[in-house]
């Protein structure tokens, strides 16, 4: 059965070490200015009741993924278990995908010129058991938590219940990585 | 993090020289049917179509780097056709290939046999080229600079008064006779600048008001903000009113003497040459200052 791969990330727990971004680039071999994760940071409360809150953004996997939609060859799309893929064979860098994805997340690799992002890669290491180092594994505070919307069981779905976790911007996308705030 | 825009120069260029060949060939289509004597003029937007239509083509390939660097993968652009770009690259292709058909006929003196149906054809799909260029942006839902109705209708607008500039221009100095039959055409393309000042001020009254801050900031950044210099200065003095003034004093002021002399051809060209550059200041200008609604900090 398909399954319908999300992630959990409490920003509550995130210090703002960078520790999933830099897990990220090594998995994923990426370019030194290449990121698919990325950081905004603001000042939240009110004196003296002040901290600084840091939130991780990346491909929020949308359902109705707007990058997909605009992709004029196929490169950017919806793959199997809900995962948005892209397709580096395909893609022209038109920068289209770019310009629709409502969360800037979308990145162009400096030397081939194509668009990348998000790819979930911990979704080998739930099927297969292959350990590596994700953001997942990677982050000191247990930040994230990965696995399938649809099992009911699943720590995932547990954890967003009793956290009340929601996407990062309403229903602008129907995304699947929740947040914490 | 400050938002970069997505796209620059090029991508404005190509724009901008997309809806000019397309424009350009709706008016010597406009011509051919309604002034036919005037052969050079509308040869000249025949020649226009597509020469700027086939730059801003490489210059799009240019910037596509991922596709200039593997040329094959070009093919693939049309395999999604719920994707605008993909209804571009077909409006775009036929535009080409039947703006290439009517000049090689017209340059090889089979001119008078160019069937009107081909012509029409090649100036539906010019227009096709001109509303694509505004839709392009237009459907990407987060910026409300660009998702909105009024953003093709005024691309095309301006196209058609580029493509038409660019014809009168090479006109004046190349075909001063037909450019001083062709009161028509001039009194036509006068009243496209003023229309376009119309949408401007539609498009940005709307958007300022638009539900999300984003439409008012990107409204502010173009008229009081880092765009403001240039969108005073050049797209709504230069490209817009002064050509509109200098077009009404040599249509409505001036003598038929004055008109057809050395002075009056400068003042015409000068107005026509402004629309270009406005023209172009408007694509850039719409690229530079749109905002996502998500940039703006509150969201997260």
């Amino acid at each position: 059965m398909m399954a319908r791969y999300g992630m959990l990330i409490d920003t509550t727990k995130c210090i703002g070490c960078f520790t999933c971004r830099t897990a990220c680039q090594r998995q994923n071999g990426l370019l030194p200015d290449e990121a698919f994760i990325r950081f905004e940071q603001r000042e939240v409360g009110e004196y003296p009741d002040v901290h600084v809150e840091n939130v991780p953004l990346q491909c929020m996997h949308c359902e109705d993924a707007p990058c997909a939609q605009v992709c004029p060859t196929g490169a950017a799309h919806m793959g199997a278990d809900g995962i948005v893929e892209v397709d580096e064979g395909r893609c022209i860098g038109c920068l289209y995908c770019v310009a629709a994805c409502p969360y800037q997340v979308r990145v162009r690799n400096s030397q081939t010129g194509a668009v990348d992002k998000c790819r979930f890669c911990t979704v080998s290491a739930e099927q297969t058991g292959t350990k590596m180092c994700t953001c997942v594994e990677a982050c000191p505070t247990g930040c994230r938590i990965f696995g399938d919307l649809d099992d009911a069981n699943s720590q995932i779905v547990q954890e967003i219940a009793r956290t009340k976790a929601a996407p990062i911007a309403g229903d602008l996308t129907a995304s699947k990585v929740f947040y914490v705030r | 993090m400050a938002f970069e825009p997505i796209w620059g120069v090029i991508i404005a260029s190509y724009l901008f020289l997309a809806g000019l060949g397309g424009g350009a060939f709706a008016a010597a289509t406009y011509l051919r049917l309604r002034t036919p004597g005037c052969a050079h003029l509308i040869r000249y937007g025949r020649i226009i179509a597509p020469v700027t239509v086939i730059i801003g083509l490489v210059l799009l390939m240019f910037d596509a780097t991922a596709g200039f660097h593997n040329p094959l993968r070009f093919a693939l652009l049309l395999t999604n056709f719920g994707s605008v770009m993909t209804w571009g690259v077909v409006f775009l292709g036929l535009f080409t290939i039947i703006s290439l058909i009517v000049l090689i006929m017209d340059l090889t003196g089979h001119g008078l046999k160019i069937p009107v149906w081909l012509d029409v054809t090649g100036a539906v799909l010019g227009i096709c080229v001109c509303v694509y260029t505004g839709c392009l942006l237009g459907v990407a839902k987060t910026f409300p600079l660009w998702n909105n109705a009024l953003l093709p209708v005024l691309f095309l607008v301006s196209a058609v008064s580029t493509g038409m500039a660019a014809i009168l221009l090479v006109g004046i100095f190349r075909a001063p006779s037909e450019f001083h039959r062709s009161g028509d055409f001039k009194k036509f393309h006068f009243f496209l600048p003023i229309f376009e000042l119309f949408l401007v001020a539609c498009l940005l009254f709307i958007t300022a008001n638009s539900a999300e801050s984003a439409g008012w900031t990107s409204v502010m950044n173009l008229v009081s903000g880092d765009c403001a210099a240039a969108f005073w200065v050049i797209f709504i003095l230069i490209g817009l009113v002064i050509p509109t003034g200098l077009e009404f004093k040599m249509l409505f002021m001036s003598t038929k003497e004055v008109e057809e002399s050395k002075t009056g051809h400068m003042v015409s060209a000068a107005s026509d040459l402004f629309v270009l550059i406005g023209g172009f200041a408007l694509r850039l200008l719409i690229l530079t200052a749109a905002l996502p609604i998500t940039m703006v900090q509150p969201w997260i």
